[in-house]
């Protein structure tokens, strides 16, 4: 343990520490654009720097490794006044549309020009540089507001490893581009928006969709991959529900963020993380039917009740979507009455990455291990000669199972060449709480986003239901 | 007049070569420090010497090897030849005249601080010095001076040379060896200081070619002749490289705590058409500039220009003549740092650009009244805030100039032309 003295205030860190991470680590603000924990140490914002010592040079504090007995100020007049002027060098040809930009509220230069800047100094002209630029169908790069932090260039560096991104030219004309081959299909590359402090790297798909003010985060857990990487799920706030909007854009995920979850994923995720809207947007299933006809659900309930108290060797298909208390309820409720089969809801699809060292797993299901946790693996027999079959889930073709009855509990629309005997459409993640239990084990919980629809139902209430 | 280590001999048209510098005694001290000497001598030897840095910053050579972990597995030495400050053109001279001087000056280095693989990163834009110093190169090889187990002692040392792409950031100690390792010349954050972790992360020496190319003269004549010279804080001799507006501009070889007007009005037999002298630049661009009343009585050391507020710099004295618009030769300077500086931090890549901006408006007429006041406070702005030196370096002489010369500025904004047009008749 080392002691030293940030602001007056006595603090005990441990070796190896800089002041930055000490300081954020005892709730001390230091202003920092190129910093990140996860990445290595830039030092070129220069906002950072503090006073040590008393001495008259300013350091940087995020490259500034602790000593015994320091004494650091950081908010002395010549470490003010090099903010002041830090914060001038970095607005000077910064266009200031933050009307336009999708970063304002969340953004850094924003808040450090509100609490370290000066009055705003204005220069006739203004350097212009390449502004909304495409740097892949999914990333949009405005050069006018890059700081040249180096945060992407370092990301694809140092986490994704793809190097495809560069800071070329030099001096006031250097700007962030791709590298050799003039492509930015890294499949991490969304987290690039992200880690930007400033609006100079934005999604494609969240362009102009709304302010950010708008929308709050709700924890979750990303369905992708059996990482189960930790996310935060943008939706509109309460209040900011207008009627005007309809119920579109109401109930709509924005976006995807990765949420900072040192266990299991740290602060990225991949590019399917941040698609799950997408993914999450299909046609739904939203009526209970018999044999393709509406019908209620009390009526669906007491047919399924009936078509499973008659069958002679029933068996059910188990979602690997399926969160772990639904599988607890389903294991409870009918477990021993039917022969329980597991598999995989979703395979890798063509262009995607099937695996890879940083967080992708090949396995595409989120809670595959809670499901081995709880039933034996075994694999669909179609031989077994069951006469009705309960497909929890998607991706099972109907005429690969026979001519058995067939009872779907499903949330999304999927042409089969047979349609199901019954229907009864589930809720998704997003419309109740849970958890997955990814592939080291780890649980991760996720929280209720959106109310269900009506006539959609919960799938561990419907299992008690048909139990009872 | 004192001894010379460099101009000592006619330059003629084989005199680069190996056989004229064995016969005027080169790699002798090679010979004697291999042979005799442990290396913990020859660095006590310079330690001794006194010999500063002739780079530009002045730092003891000496006490910059002593940091150097010797016992570590791989030591570096990289020899800085990347001579970009406008008005130096002395190493230049080494390579094309004297690259072996160098060579034995490296390789009695390498043998101090024990070192592998020593590096040579020379300017791109050195046509004849890098043929020079790899024909010199390659007759050193030949002859067993650089290679395995040298001269028999059981010394191995390799020099490989590196040719820059024409980044005057590249003369920053840690920029140049990033550029060696492949990447960018970016300049790195301090610390971890380069004594520690530099080239390829290992202990590493940057040194300027004419500090390494002193060293044989001092192995060979002692400590005590090299101290003899100069002054005692400063000693040995130096190279200045003259160049303005004098009868014989080039380069001189004079012991350090020479008197700048002697240098001036005897050496270089005064200025252009017997004008008057209004500045001198005494140390490269990046050193503050001298106005004509501080160069009666200034000598040529650090410790004397210290005085001045100003520095010596790498001894490119530049000289200018009155006559001259001093805010032109601002913009010149300032157009120079903002094309050079690298662009990796903030308040150097913006204020150099800001600079240059504000200087150019106000060539072309356009200043407005608050521009000086602007230019001050960018220059504070940047001035000890960024990674390396080439911030400071851009602000000082802006800083420096408009504050000696601020007449000129404000009647250049306040008229829109210089109050010198037309009377540089030189």
């Amino acid at each position: 343990m080392i002691e030293l003295k940030i602001d007056n205030q006595t603090i005990e860190t441990q070796d190896g520490d800089t002041v930055l991470t000490a300081a954020l680590r005892h709730g001390i603000d230091i202003p920092h654009f190129c910093f990140h924990p996860c990445l290595s140490i830039a030092g070129n914002c220069r906002i950072c720097l503090v006073q040590v010592n008393g001495r008259p040079k300013l350091m940087p504090a995020c490259n500034l490794p602790i000593t015994p007995g320091m004494e650091i100020e950081t908010n002395s007049e010549p470490v003010r006044a090099a903010r002041r002027a830090v914060m001038q060098f970095i607005t000077l040809n910064h266009p200031v549309d933050c009307g336009i930009c999708d970063k304002a509220g969340e953004c850094r230069l924003q808040d450090y020009q509100v609490k370290y800047g000066d009055e705003p100094f204005a220069i006739e002209p203004k350097h212009h540089k390449p502004k909304f630029y495409d740097l892949s169908s999914r990333i949009v790069l405005d050069d006018e507001r890059c700081i040249l932090c180096s945060r992407c260039v370092r990301f694809t560096r140092e986490i994704s490893g793809t190097a495809q991104l560069g800071i070329v030219e030099r001096g006031s004309h250097s700007r962030v581009e791709r590298l050799d081959g003039k492509t930015f299909d890294d499949p991490y590359s969304d987290n690039v928006t992200d880690i930007c402090p400033v609006g100079a790297l934005l999604r494609r798909d969240f362009l102009y969709k709304s302010r950010v003010w708008y929308l709050e985060p709700v924890r979750s857990v990303c369905t992708s991959c059996a990482r189960g990487c930790s996310i935060n799920v943008w939706k509109r706030t309460h209040h900011w529900r207008v009627r005007s909007l309809g119920e579109e854009k109401n109930r709509m995920v924005y976006r995807i963020t990765p949420f900072d979850n040192p266990e299991i994923n740290g602060p990225w995720i991949c590019n399917k993380g941040f698609d799950l809207p997408t993914f999450m947007s299909r046609p739904r299933v939203l009526r209970p039917a018999i044999h393709g006809a509406a019908a209620s659900i009390d009526d669906i309930i007491e047919e399924t009740k009936r078509l499973l108290s008659q069958a002679k060797k029933p068996a059910a298909l188990v979602s690997a979507h399926a969160s772990n208390e639904e599988l607890a309820a389903f294991k409870d409720t009918l477990g021993d009455k039917v022969v329980v089969y597991t598999r995989q809801d979703n395979s890798p699809e063509p262009g995607d990455v099937i695996e890879d060292s940083i967080l992708i797993r090949a396995d595409k299901n989120p809670n595959s291990a809670g499901v081995t946790a709880l039933f034996e693996p075994k694999a669909f027999n179609p031989s077994a000669g069951h006469d009705l079959i309960l497909v929890w889930g998607e991706g099972v073709a109907f005429s690969s199972l026979g001519a058995a009855t067939i009872i779907h509990l499903t949330s999304f629309e999927a042409p089969q060449e047979k349609t199901a005997d019954i229907v009864i459409p589930i809720s998704t993640f997003f419309e109740k709480s849970g958890s997955f239990t990814n592939f080291e084990g780890k649980r991760n919980c996720f929280k209720k986003v959106f109310e269900k629809p009506e006539l959609v139902q919960h799938i561990g209430q419907l299992f008690g239901r048909l139990s009872a | 007049m004192s001894e010379k280590i460099f101009f000592n001999f006619t330059v003629t048209a084989d005199s680069h070569k190996l056989e004229p510098y064995r016969e005027r005694g080169g790699y002798k001290a090679l010979e004697t420090a291999l042979k005799t000497l442990q290396p913990i001598d020859v660095e006590k030897e310079v330690m001794a010497s006194g010999l500063r840095g002739r780079g530009g910053a002045g730092f003891p050579t000496g006490s910059k090897w002593s940091f150097v972990n010797k016992k570590a597995p791989v030591v570096y030495l990289c020899c800085n030849a990347d001579e970009g400050e406008p008005g130096t053109f002395k190493d230049r001279w080494i390579f094309e005249y004297n690259s072996h001087q160098l060579i034995e000056g490296m390789l009695l280095a390498a043998y101090a601080l024990n070192v592998r693989n020593a590096f040579i990163y020379i300017r791109g834009e050195f046509d004849l010095s890098f043929r020079r110093l790899m024909e010199a190169m390659g007759e050193a090889y030949n002859a067993g001076y650089i290679g395995e187990n040298i001269l028999g002692s059981g010394f191995s040392c390799d020099i490989r040379v590196m040719q820059g792409g024409g980044a005057y950031v590249c003369g920053e100690e840690s920029s140049l060896y990033t550029s060696i390792e492949g990447f960018k010349g970016y300049p790195r954050n301090k610390p971890p200081f380069p004594a520690i972790q530099g080239l390829y992360n290992a202990p590493t020496v940057v040194n300027n070619v004419e500090t390494l190319a002193n060293v044989p003269w001092i192995i060979n004549n002692g400590a005590k002749a090299f101290t003899a010279m100069g002054t005692e804080k400063h000693p040995g001799t130096k190279i200045f490289c003259v160049s303005g507006h004098v009868k014989k501009p080039g380069l001189y070889e004079l012991p350090l705590g020479y008197p700048l007007k002697q240098l001036i009005y005897e050496n270089c037999g005064g200025i252009l058409n017997d004008k008057q002298l209004k500045a001198v630049i005494p140390g490269g661009s990046s050193s503050p500039i001298l106005p004509a009343k501080d160069v009666e009585t200034a000598n040529l050391d650090a410790e004397c220009l210290g005085t001045f507020r100003t520095m010596l710099g790498s001894g490119g004295v530049i000289v200018i003549a009155e006559g001259v618009c001093m805010v032109r030769l601002l913009q010149v300077l300032s157009r120079f740092y903002a094309h050079e500086s690298c662009g990796q931090c903030t308040p150097c890549r913006e204020g150099t650009a800001w600079m240059n901006d504000i200087i150019s408006r106000i060539v072309a007429g356009k200043g407005v009244k608050g521009d000086m006041e602007s230019l001050e406070r960018i220059t504070k702005g940047i001035m000890g805030n960024t990674v390396c030196a080439l911030g400071d370096a851009a602000a000082m002489p802006v800083i420096n100039i408009i504050t000696k010369f601020r007449e000129e500025f404000d009647y250049y904004i306040e008229h829109g032309r210089s109050m010198n047009d037309g009377r540089l008749e030189i």
